[in-house]
């Protein structure tokens, strides 16, 4: 290498240096600590020299490692290992991972936590899949999508706290209620596409929260909606003590009590839900209404150049996504037992949007995957308390560095003359 | 030879710009009219009148059938495709570039599918009476595509296809839909010789073979000299020629309007 490479590397690394501190001085670097009466700031100079010298050190190692120009890099490593994931390779994943997921619960290190973070990873699946279909195959960027999810817990919440009907009844009445919505969204946004569609999903999804905040006689406003009726077991509900003239899950089953059976319960119902989403999708999308939503997000004139009705289309996308956000959204409320406005903010759409774009518009594993690696990743790093978002925007950049179309972006035709040839 | 599409005093003003002024034209059953004219001349305009992409600001469009005729003004959108039966193809290629060829030729059978699935119902159930139809659909497609030699690609992505293959596969796509009158916006642009000489191939064939009526706007005059029936020349929005190849070569307003007039 010559000396020239060797004097750019270091000017960029200090340059690097500079952003470092500039980011982590204030970030780092002032701490406020509460006295006696009042804040006080402790520096932590030491920290942030330390966080600096870092960057600086990494971002020279790079360059130099770039400069050698050799091919086999730690990070080229990484990436075409994550290229031989194809499509292929991804069926035997999921046969797999269904297999893992059915027996999750009764592994030996698997405990309360494990099947809290599981339930919430399924969930996120569940909405990642329930998204594709309005973004991934019908190509609509929805920035709302989380308005759907609460229209589901609501839904869910209100009628089961005002009638008293079971969980299995009010499941599709709350994914009809979304769908409903789905359809009132989509009628003003017809002909709006990318940016400007982004900008007034967006608003729906405020708006829906918003509402919720301040209908106060209808939704309990910022206070919520507390004790909503947790699901049973075809009739056997968890309980420790049943009421008169009923036998709780336990008791019939000649079980000693626990609260993992319900957490099990509530795993496998999300497990079951969110196979359901998967397999409505993989079918719809071999179906002409399928085909025809991918074709609208190839280039929508020349679907309605064929005599492809382009509203009826948009319209299916958006009600049929919307359904399967009120499905998980009223999972959610019965899981939590527990529902306010507080549950449903933007960052919520962001991370969904988030799990779908980096698992690869339209892929179904891909949505796994990045479900898996956000919200695990984020929730490993659960001790690091705030700094945990750290590890969520580092997982997100790494995926677009050496993913930038997504963790799995083959598409596979939906139908074939020719049979799989390969 | 019966009349298929008769436009009468067409004219359509974007603010003070007339891009078609007046325009009155016949295209018949069986034939290929071909619009030429100068760049600017108004001819995309035409295709987007008749084709419901614009609202023209006067006159009217009729398409016959046996014994009725349906005007075109009252199709806009997608029924112009849908209920009118008026298929086009674009200037720059608008194929779905993401999808297989074969999904493309499926999506322009949409509508017949979409009831043959029971709106998704049948479909989702995998009722065989769906199956069945959807290898109509897939049968009617390889027959397209053999036609233009493209069976051995029919699962590769159309955006994967050569740019004269493209070409092709978007004819063949239009025609999937069963129009009466197919317009073709340039399809020769951009193709070599050989290709064009293929294209004529192909468009002579849906002309004799497939009864369909051929609107052709085009700059390569071995195309439209080669296969024209009929010929209608516009300049700044207006007819000023009318007739068949032979007699538009020799027009003299026609060589005026290409070449420009002799001081």
């Amino acid at each position: 290498m010559e000396k020239k490479d060797i004097i750019q590397s270091f000017k960029d690394s200090l340059f690097t240096g500079l952003i470092a501190l500039a980011l982590f001085g204030p970030i780092v670097g002032l701490r406020t600590a509460s006295k006696g009466e009042g804040l006080f700031i402790t520096p932590q100079w030491g920290v942030v020299f330390l966080l600096v010298g870092l960057c600086i050190l990494g971002r020279f190692l790079i360059n130099l490692n770039s400069a050698r120009k050799t091919e086999i890099t730690f990070f080229s490593k990484f990436s075409s290992k994550f290229s031989a994931i194809t499509e292929d390779k991804a069926k035997h994943f999921a046969i797999t991972a269904i297999l893992f997921a059915v027996v999750f619960p009764f592994l030996p290190f698997t405990d309360r936590y494990f099947m809290d973070v599981a339930i919430m990873i399924l969930t996120y699946i569940m909405l990642g899949w329930g998204l594709n279909i309005v973004v991934g195959l019908a190509g609509l960027l929805d920035l709302g999508y989380v308005a759907f999810y609460a229209v589901g817990a609501y839904s869910y919440a209100l009628i089961a706290t005002t009638f008293g009907w079971s969980f299995w009844i009010c499941l599709p009445l709350a994914g009809v209620f979304a769908a409903f919505f789905g359809i009132l969204l989509g009628f003003p946004v017809l002909r709006l596409r990318g940016d400007y569609l982004a900008i007034v999903t967006l608003g729906f999804g405020e708006i829906i929260r918003i509402i919720l905040i301040n209908w106060y006689e209808v939704t309990n406003g910022p206070d919520g909606i507390t004790g909503i009726p947790r699901p049973s077991f075809f009739g056997l509900p968890f309980k420790r003590s049943p009421d008169e003239g009923e036998t709780s899950f336990h008791l019939f089953f000649n079980l000693e009590y626990s609260t993992m059976h319900r957490i099990i319960f509530l795993y496998y119902l999300i497990l079951v839900l969110a196979l359901i989403t998967n397999y409505f999708t993989l079918k719809i999308r071999k179906l002409p209404v399928g085909r025809a939503w991918e074709a609208l997000r190839e280039d929508e004139i020349a679907c309605k150049s064929l005599g492809v009705n382009p509203t009826n289309t948009k319209l299916t996308a958006f009600a049929i996504g919307a359904m399967f956000g009120g499905f998980a959204g009223s999972f959610f409320a019965t899981r939590q037992a527990f529902i306010s406005p507080e549950s449903f903010t933007f960052i919520e759409s962001a991370i969904i949007v988030a799990i779908v774009v980096l698992g690869g518009m339209g892929s179904q594993t891909g949505v796994v995957l990045a479900s898996i690696f956000l919200i695990g990743i984020t929730e490993m790093f659960r001790d690091l308390e705030q700094y945990r978002m750290i590890a969520f925007g580092g997982a997100m950049v790494l995926i677009m560095v050496f993913k930038p179309k997504g963790i799995l972006a083959n598409r596979k035709p939906t139908i074939l003359m020719h049979g799989d040839k390969k | 030879m019966s009349n298929l599409l008769s436009v009468e005093n067409l004219t359509m003003k974007f603010g003070g710009l007339i891009a078609i002024d007046d325009l009155s034209f016949d295209a018949k059953n069986n034939q290929i009219t071909s619009i030429i004219g100068p760049n600017g001349a108004g001819k995309t305009t035409v295709f987007n009148c008749l084709t419901g992409f614009y609202k023209p600001t006067n006159g009217q469009m009729f398409l016959h059938k046996e014994d009725s005729k349906i005007s075109l003004r009252k199709y806009t959108d997608f029924k112009i495709a849908y209920v009118a039966k008026v298929a086009r193809t674009f200037q720059n290629i608008r194929l779905f570039p993401a999808m297989s060829v074969l999904e493309n030729l499926l999506v322009a059978q949409h509508n017949e599918l979409m009831v043959a699935s029971g709106y998704s119902l049948f479909g989702l159930l995998n009722l065989k009476t769906y199956r069945d139809k959807e290898q109509l659909a897939v049968d009617k497609a390889k027959y397209w595509l053999d036609i233009i030699g493209l069976t051995h690609r029919a699962d590769d992505n159309a955006g994967d296809l050569p740019y004269g293959d493209q070409r092709k596969l978007e004819i063949v796509r239009a025609m999937c839909i069963e129009p009466r009158l197919l317009c073709l916006d340039e399809p020769a642009a951009g193709l070599n010789p050989k290709e064009s000489a293929e294209l004529n191939k192909l468009l002579k064939f849906i002309k004799t073979e497939k009864q369909t009526g051929i609107l052709l706007i085009e700059h390569d005059m071995s195309v439209v000299m080669g296969i024209s029936d009929h010929v209608v020349v516009l300049n700044y929005g207006k007819k000023i020629f009318e007739g068949t190849a032979d007699q538009t070569k020799n027009s003299k307003e026609v060589i005026e309007a290409y070449l420009g007039v002799d001081e």
